[in-house]
Order: C-alpha cells, then structure tokens, then sequence
C-alpha cells in the first residue's frame, strides 16, 4: 500500500509543474477500489494508467520573490508521463515562448529568436522560467519512482479523509540530491503535502496544495505552492483555471515543428 | 675654515692608497649602477603588469553592487548604469568610464554547446577602458547601437567552428532566471592570448544585452579607468564623493578586483630586496675592511696627533669623513652609470629568452623598458651609502679607545 | 720529488701564516666571502624550491609528462574529443618500454549539485593505481579516502568545493554531464574523500570519479579523453616522447609538458639562467673586496717580497704563494658559507609560510609555503665559480707582485 502510494506520488511531483500530478490522481481514483489490490499491482494499474491519460489545461504560474512578483499564464498539453508541451500566452513580451519535453530531452523555443534551442545538461539544474521549479523537475518522468526506497510513516484521519504519510529516501545512485523526501497523500489520491530534507535532515523545501478542486469530473488540487523554507516570501504558485482529460491530441503535437509552429 | 681643511685632509688621504681607494669605490659604483638597473627594470615592469592587467579588462576601479564583487551573480545588478555612466563621465570630465553587464550563456552551434560570458558593453566607451576591442583581429568591433551583433575570442570560433559573418545562438537565463535566448552575428573575433578570455568571453552592445537578459537599465559595473595609475586615489575619493548618497553602489579599488595582481608584485619585491640587501651588505664589508685597514695602519700617525691634542672625536670625524667622501664618488659614479645604463635601455627596451612567454602570464609586453623615476634612481645608491657609512663608524668609534702612547709604539 | 713537495710544502706554511699575519682583514674578508656564498646558495636554494613547486604543480595539474589526446581536446575538453583505449602498437609500448607510469583518463566539464548549490566542475575519471604519480591528490585527502578501483563508485571533491556546495565527507550529490550523442548523462555519488590542493582553483574546479565508473555514466565504453604518462625524471622525457610519438596510431596528439604549458617550460629554462646570474652578480660583488684585501697584502710586504727575490725566489713561486693564499682565504670562506647555508636551509625544509600574499603565488602558479630545495648542482656552481673567478681575480695582483723590482721594492719604506 504505502509503496503504491508514494510511487504515484513521487511521479506527479515530478512532472510539468505538477500537472501530471493531477493527472496521476485522477487516473488513480479511475482505477477505483485501491484498498483491495496488492501494493505492486496498483503501481502497474497506475502506471498503465498513466501511458494512456492525455490532458489539456490552462494554468497561471505565479513567481512571488520579496522584491517583485510575476505572473504567467500558459496552456500544456500532456501525454502519459513523458511527453509534454508547455505555450506560454501572458504576458505579451514572454507570449509564445515554449517548452517541449520529450523523454529526458528538454527544448525551448522562443519567438523572439525564433529557433528552437535543445537545453543542455548543464542548465538543467537552472530554474523553468524563473521560477522555484528546476528544468529537471519539469522534466523528469515516473522512471524514477523506481530509484527511491519508499516506506509508509503514518496514517491519520482528517475531515473523514485517511492520510498517508509516505517517506521516499533515493537509492544510493539516484540522481537526487535529497535525504528524503516526506509526502502527504489523501486517500482519494490527492497529494497535499510534499517535502524535501537535506542529507542532514533540514527541511528544505516544501510544495503546498493550498485548494482542491472537483474539474472535469476528477479531484485536482488547483492551487499548489512551492518554497524554500529558508526563504518563506519566496515562492511559486502553479493555479489551474481549466482542465480537459483524456481529450483527443494530434498525432504532431510532441514535435520540434509543432514548437515552433503551433498548429494546436 | 676648520671643516675644510678636514675636507682636504681626508681628500688627501683617500689617495694614499689610490687603488685601495678605487676597489672600494669601484665595488659601490658596481653595486649602485646595478641597483639603480635592477629597481628601474622592476618598477617598470610592475608598472606595466599593473597598467597592462587592468587595462586589458578589469580597469582602475569599478562600480558595482556590494555583493557583487563575492558572489558575481545576476541578480546582484546596478540600476540605471548607462546614466550614472554619463553623470560620472561628466562629473569627473574623464571619458573613460564605460558601463557593462554580465551573464552567464551557452553558445550553441549545430548540436554542440560551450559555456562563456556574455558582456554586455558601450561600444563607444569600452575601448577606452579595456584593451580587448583593439584586440580584435578578424572583422571589428561592435558599433554603438548595433543589436544582435556579438564579438567573440579565437578559441570560442575555433571550437564552435565559426567565422565573422556567421550567425551564433546563445542561450543563458536572464535577470529574472527566464531564458534569455538570442541570435546574433559575429563581427569580430579577438585573440588577447589569455586563454580564459579566448575561450569564454563574448561581447554584446549593452542596449541589447538588457534586453535579452531582461535586465532593463540595470548592469553590473562601471569600469573606470584613470588617466595614470598615480592618479586613482584621488579618483577614487572623487568618484566616492560624488556616490555619498547612494548606499547601494560599492567602489571596488583594482586590488580589491585583482587581489593577486599585488601580491605577486610583494612576492616578487620581497625577493628581490633580498638581493639587494645582500649587496648592500657586501658593499658595507668592502668599506670596513678598507677603513678598518686605513686606520689601523696609522695607528701610530693617529696617536701621534693625539698626543699633539687632538681629540679623538675629531679623528673619528675624519674617518667617517673620508667614507664620506668615498662614498659620494661611488654615489654620483654609480647614478651615472645607472642613469647611462638606463637611458640606453629606454630606447631599445629589455628582453631576455623566454620572456614573451613570461610575458604573457603577467601581462607584460615583450620588452620591458625601464622606470627612470627619483625613487628608482636613489633608493639603491642611498642604501648603498648608509651601509658604508655605518660599517665605517666600527674602525671610527674604535678611535676613541686609543691611547696616545701605545699607539705611537704601534708598528 | 721529495724537494718539489718539500718546497710546495715550506710555500704551504708560507701562504698560512702570511693569511693570518692580518687577522682582522682575513677575517673581514673572510665575512665577506661567507655572506656571498651563503647567499648564492641560500637565495638559489628558494628559488628553486618555488620554482620546482611551480613545476611539480604545474605538471601534475596537466597532468602528466605527456599526453596523447585527440588533437582538438586541448582547445575543447568534451566527451565528443575522446579516442579509444590503447591497442596494438601503442599499448605495447605503453607496457614495454619502460614507462614508469601511464593511465588513462577522462576528463569532461559537468555540474555538480548539493541540496544546497550547483556548479561547473572538471570530471575528471582516474585510474587509482596509478593517480599517486600522477595528479598527486591521493597524498592530500584530508578527509575519508582515495578511490580504490576502477569501477569505485565514490567521488572525490576538493575541500573549497565542498564548502560552496555545503556539503560534506560521507554526503551524496549529483553529477550531471552528456553523453557523446547530447543526452543528459546524471548519476548520485557519495562524496568519500576530500582533498586539498595548493591552489584554491584546482580545489574548486577537480572533481575525481573511477575511470570505469565514468566511462558507465557517459555511455562510452574503451574510449578515454587522454592517455597521460609519467617518466621518472620530467626534466628528461624527450626519448620516451619520441619512443611514444612513434607508436602513436595517425590523429592522435602526443604532446610533452613542456609544449602543453609553454610559460612551465620557460619557467624551466630560465631557473639555470637566474642561478647562475645570480651567483656572478654576487661573485663581482666580492670580488672588488678580495682584490682589494689581495693589493693591500702585496702592498705591505713590498719591501719583504723584494728581499725574497733578492735571496733568489723565483717570481713564479711568488704568484704561487699569493695564489695560494688567495685559494686558502676562498676556500676558508666557502667552508663557511656552505655552512651558514646549510644551517639556514635545515630549519625552512618544513616550508616557508608565504601565505600573506598566496594569491600572488598562486598567480606565478605556486602555492604559499615554499620549500627550499638545496642541489648538488646549485652547491657545485657556487662554489666552483667563487673558486676559479677567485683565483682568477688574484692573478694581476699576483703577478704584478711577482715583477717587482726587488731593488726599488727594498727601498720602499
């Protein structure tokens, strides 16, 4: 049970600013009865799951640092866990700019160039459009659930609701920096909660889901915030203003062309 | 009347034993032409070290952000560069003053990357604070307000396999960790010879780099480059006064910028004064054995005139006299032959095998031409002269200790 | 035979006594002499000890006394830039020919990432066996160990390094980089050893992994960036240069150190050049002295040189017995010197802290305590040039000794 729960988790922290993440749930919740199955086997039914789930959504990012604050608003295609686009519509001077993962590959376009650029290993660390997100955590797939040891830590019952409580500590060779990472997941799926610990147990970071949201027939947290706890009135903001599952995607979407010239 | 007839005595008596004399003076003139060769060489060489290195980029002193200078980050920036830039040329009627932003980016082309510095720089006022716009050997130099045009070193082209026309895209993250992305054209391509420069450094006009790297009238320093090295400090109180009132803007000193450049000066200062020293010492020896074995020898002549009423003091007066006298001919025979030395030097320059390699690590040019300055030409001769003087003052205070009849029956 | 030495034996005493006839002058020369010679060789002794830790460094951050890359790596440290482990030809005369050290190693930009930073850093993949001789960072790990394997799935970070990342001994991070084809290339690895270096850029930007480890995470199994050998001398390396060179296989670069970091190579070339500078300078120094205190021996035994050749010496005995009291002064202050220098040196072989202006040093590319470093050649020289100009010197004043007219000299007062 807590394996499944904290794999699922890992995988939608990950993804694209955490849109996958809604995903993720909402195909969970999908997959009904989880109570019932073995830990393993609803990790292969969410991650069969997954391959198929496409969603469209329109989103704002908003960039809060102590000195100024920013704000974008975008659309994002998605398909399973690896493929996904990401436009920007607002404001005007960043409208157009978008991002394309396919597999591990990131790429940026931006109009204003008007080429397409593939983001190299080396910047992968730095922030996704200035946010509080790295281009690694926008990149990254369910793949790497496998590279951590997840164990469940507590349960507790809150508004009729059971929390897990799931603890992830990365393989010795996993291409994460953390000691550890804390989730907090509802047992309809929804993640509340995510932490990360240095190696020497210093909370550093934390995701927030400050609003769910019943869309298109699922439960997404809409309102997701991520800061370092360092820098508290640093932060970034993901809300989702409209979602669509399982709609129907062209076949050229996930295309180099299709980034630079969009045709959906 | 009395101190001249001293003065011809001890004149006098120098020459008894001219080629005693001469050896001696000959020791000083060697030593202090040397020195006066060795001290301008050096200051000149630091002179050119300090003004080539912050010449070549860095400059005499720089403005920018208090935090800057320890984590040189973007987001460290100075507002409005471009009009502090004008108000302090202004100020101060001095032109070379230049503002600049800087950014990390990568330089792609086809499906390689290097990673380099993008400068954003004021084509009209950098050259007058940075050696590199000259340095450009293909194609030119940015012109002002020319956007999308980049100028890039030798290393970089070789390695991404570009020449000047081509285009190249840069990818980097902008003030606010956006990407900045753009496409511009090489027009020039530099080879300073300093590989970090050649290999990693891109020029772009400022207007352009703000707006690419979305920093809006912000930059990161204003480079200020004196009319003369001696002239900084007072620079520097200027430009200081003028800032008062701004505490968000730190004046960085070139030490501060290059703390390595003076302390490889002090290194280098401190080894050779122990060169000197040396010398100087052995100089000193030369004196006291002459002057020892001048005043041993009239031991006799001595305790006669004692006994004849002279004070002891005014034969001790008379040694040092005489090391005196000696002295001041090693004194101005040595300045002379430094100063010739040196004069020669002036024009043709200095150079040794190997040096331009040496060169190039200092950021020297391949001939050093010497600093004919008052310090150069004196410190060494006037070392010189205290050692002697001093080592002359043994045989003169052992003067007092003779006493008249003994002496007379000395042999 | 017996009255040669005999007579050689009586001009012997002679020389002696006729030395310490003039106590105070000897022994002011005798100063003289010591200084000079303490300071040729103690002066020396400090150059050459920076300068040898210029080299030593230098070449160990190559690293190596030779490279053999491909031709473009120099300009452009990518994983593209990588050739194939030796084979035929030039594995055999990697393992034949007396090699004393060779390895392979890859070396490729990367990031390097903490909880905390992020930052460029050299990859550099190592075989440990051999790394002792050649970077030299085996012997500094201040903390934990060295890698031990060719697959040692440890890194090895400098102790600057660790502080910007804030990390530590016994921590993991993350190490990103690209495989040939452009792909992400990224992997954990526990930090188990750290090291220090002379020099705050090395210990900053070298980051050490197992050769096979590497070879793993960046996709390209049997090729390398370099393949770096160690000679026993680098001041000699131009035979197995050549030996090398010849079984290189065509587009691979064979370079030796001197041409891969021109300014070490003059570095080198001008130390023998300062030396012996050096010494001169300080030879001509002493030498108005020794002439000096020589003239005025002559000159107070004018009327006793004139009686001896008047009794029928020959004047070639005369020159042979100032000469010789000239060799005795001279070798009585070399003695000294020597001493002094030796006595000076010993307590500064555990180094000379110079580390108020270490950023300086490290600008020539040496570091901040600077160990004398006390040859034989360097002795030899200064001894060998205080002797024979010595001797030289005194030959005028001998000789004209020698050619005095033993009536006018007996008339001198």
């Amino acid at each position: 049970m807590a394996t499944k729960l904290a794999n699922t988790n890992m995988a939608f922290s990950c993804r694209l600013a955490l849109l996958l993440g809604l995903v993720s749930i909402s195909s969970l919740l999908g997959a009904g009865d989880t109570e019932v199955l073995e830990p393993r086997e609803l990790i292969r039914a969410a991650m069969e799951h997954w391959r198929g789930v496409t969603s469209y959504s329109e989103m704002t990012m908003i960039i809060h640092r102590s000195d100024w604050e920013r704000s974008f608003s975008m659309q994002a295609w998605t398909e399973g866990d690896k493929l996904s686009l990401v436009r920007v519509t607002g404001p005007k001077r960043d409208a157009g700019n978008g991002t394309l993962v396919k597999e591990q590959n990131m790429w940026t376009f931006s109009p204003k160039i008007n080429r397409i650029l593939k983001v190299p290993s080396s910047m992968m660390n730095q922030s996704w459009m200035g946010s509080d997100f790295s281009n690694k955590d926008i990149s990254k797939s369910t793949d790497i659930i496998d590279q951590y040891d997840h164990s469940l830590l507590k349960t507790e019952t809150v508004d009729d609701h059971l929390l897990y409580t799931i603890e992830s500590i990365p393989h010795e060779e996993a291409a994460v920096v953390w000691g550890r990472e804390v989730t907090v997941i509802r047992d309809d799926f929804v993640m509340l909660r995510q932490e990360f610990w240095d190696q020497d147990d210093i909370l550093v970071k934390e995701m927030n889901s400050t609003e769910l949201k019943l869309m298109d027939g699922r439960v997404v947290a809409s309102r997701l915030r991520m800061h370092k706890t360092e820098t508290p009135d640093e932060w970034t903001e993901m809300i989702v203003d409209v979602v669509d599952f399982d709609v129907e995607l062209g076949a050229n979407l996930f295309t180099l062309s299709n980034l630079r010239n969009p045709r959906q | 009347m009395l101190v001249d007839v001293g003065l011809r005595l001890a004149w006098r008596n120098l020459w008894r034993h001219w080629r005693r004399t001469w050896l001696t003076v000959g020791a000083m003139i060697f030593s202090n032409g040397l020195l006066i060769f060795a001290m301008s060489l050096q200051f000149g060489s630091y002179d050119m070290m300090i003004d080539n290195s912050l010449h070549a980029y860095s400059g005499h002193l720089q403005l920018q952000h208090p935090r800057y200078l320890d984590e040189p980050k973007m987001r460290y920036a100075l507002d409005n560069v471009a009009a502090i830039a004008e108000r302090l040329r202004r100020e101060l009627s001095l032109d070379s003053i230049s503002a600049r932003a800087a950014g990390f980016a990568l330089a792609s082309s086809e499906e390689r990357s290097y990673g380099l510095q993008i400068v954003g720089v004021d084509p009209v006022h950098e050259p007058l604070v940075s050696t590199l716009p000259g340095l450009v050997k293909q194609g030119r130099y940015l012109k002002p307000g020319a956007a999308g045009e980049i100028v890039i070193g030798a290393v970089l082209a070789r390695n991404l396999k570009i020449s000047v026309g081509d285009e190249l895209t840069f990818l980097g993250s902008g003030f606010d960790d956006s990407f900045a992305a753009g496409i511009v054209t090489v027009v020039g391509i530099f080879e300073s010879g300093m590989a970090d420069l050649d290999r990693a450094l891109a020029q772009v006009e400022l207007g352009y780099f703000q707006d690419v790297f979305a920093m809006q009238d912000r930059g990161h320093s204003l480079i200020v480059r004196a009319r003369n090295i001696d002239d900084v400090e007072s620079l520097q109180a200027q430009v200081k006064a003028l800032l008062e009132s701004n505490q968000d803007i730190s004046l960085r000193h070139w030490e501060e910028l290059q703390p390595g450049l003076r302390q490889a000066i002090q290194a280098d200062m401190a080894s050779n004064s122990f060169m000197y020293v040396v010398l100087v010492v052995l100089v000193a020896f030369s004196v006291l054995n002459t002057q020892l074995m001048s005043v041993l020898e009239r031991t006799r002549e001595f305790g006669t005139m004692m006994a004849l009423g002279l004070q002891p003091a005014r034969l001790s007066r008379l040694v040092m006299l005489e090391t005196a006298l000696m002295t001041a001919l090693g004194l101005v025979l040595g300045i002379a032959v430094g100063l010739v030395v040196n004069l020669y030097l002036s024009r043709v320059g200095f150079s040794y095998p190997g040096m331009d390699e040496v060169a190039l690590k200092f950021n020297l040019p391949e001939r050093i031409y010497p600093a004919i300055s008052l310090a150069s030409m004196t410190l060494g001769p006037a070392a010189v002269a205290i050692g002697s003087l001093l080592a002359a003052l043994y045989p003169a205070l052992r003067l007092y200790l003779l006493t008249p009849i003994e002496a007379m029956r000395a042999v | 035979m017996t009255r040669l030495f005999s007579q050689f034996k009586t001009i012997l005493t002679l020389s002696w006594r006729n030395l310490w006839r003039n106590h105070r002058r000897t022994g002011i020369m005798l100063g003289a002499i010591s200084v000079g010679v303490w300071a040729m060789i103690f002066m020396t002794a400090l150059m050459r000890g920076m300068v040898d830790d210029m080299l030593n460094q230098g070449i160990s951050n190559l690293p190596g006394h030779i490279q053999i890359q491909h031709p473009e790596f120099l300009d452009d440290p990518s994983v593209v830039n990588s050739i194939d482990e030796p084979r035929g030809d030039l594995l055999a005369a990697l393992e034949n020919n007396g090699v004393r050290v060779w390895a392979n190693r890859i070396k490729v930009p990367a990031v390097i990432m903490s909880e905390r930073e992020s930052r460029g850093i050299n990859l550099i993949g190592i075989e440990p066996v051999s790394e002792a001789d050649i970077s030299g960072v085996p012997a500094r790990i201040s903390k934990g160990r060295f890698l031990e394997s060719n697959q040692d799935k440890g890194l090895v970070i400098g102790a600057k390094l660790a502080e910007r990342l804030e990390t530590r001994l016994g921590k993991r991070v993350v190490i990103t980089s690209q495989d040939p084809d452009n792909n992400l290339a990224e992997r954990g690895f526990r930090v188990i050893g750290i090291y220090r270096a002379e020099l705050a850029a090395q210990e900053e930007s070298n980051v050490y992994a197992a050769r096979g480890t590497l070879q793993d995470l960046l996709k390209i199994e049997g090729r390398v960036s370099q393949i770096v050998l160690v000679d026993d001398d680098y001041r000699n390396v131009e035979s197995l240069y050549r030996r090398v060179a010849a079984a290189t296989p065509a587009g691979l670069e064979v370079k030796p150190w001197y041409e891969i970091d021109t300014y070490l190579a003059v570095m080198f070339n001008m130390m023998d050049g300062f030396v012996l500078i050096w010494v001169i300078i300080i030879f001509l120094a002493l030498s108005f002295g020794l002439v000096n205190t020589l003239v005025m021996a002559i000159f107070e035994r004018v009327r006793e040189i004139g009686l001896i050749q008047a009794l029928g010496m020959r004047p070639g005995l005369i020159v042979y017995q100032i000469l010789l009291e000239s060799l005795m002064l001279l070798l009585i202050g070399l003695i000294v010197g020597n001493m002094l220098a030796l006595v000076t040196i010993k307590p500064l072989e555990d180094g000379l802290d110079v580390s108020v202006v270490a950023e300086g040093m490290a600008m020539m590319g040496a570091g901040s305590v600077i160990y004398p470093s006390l040859t034989l050649y360097d002795v030899v020289l200064a001894n060998v040039v205080v002797i024979l100009l010595g001797i030289l010197t005194s030959i005028l004043p001998a000789w004209r000794a020698s050619r005095l007219d033993p009536v006018r000299a007996l008339n001198t007062h």
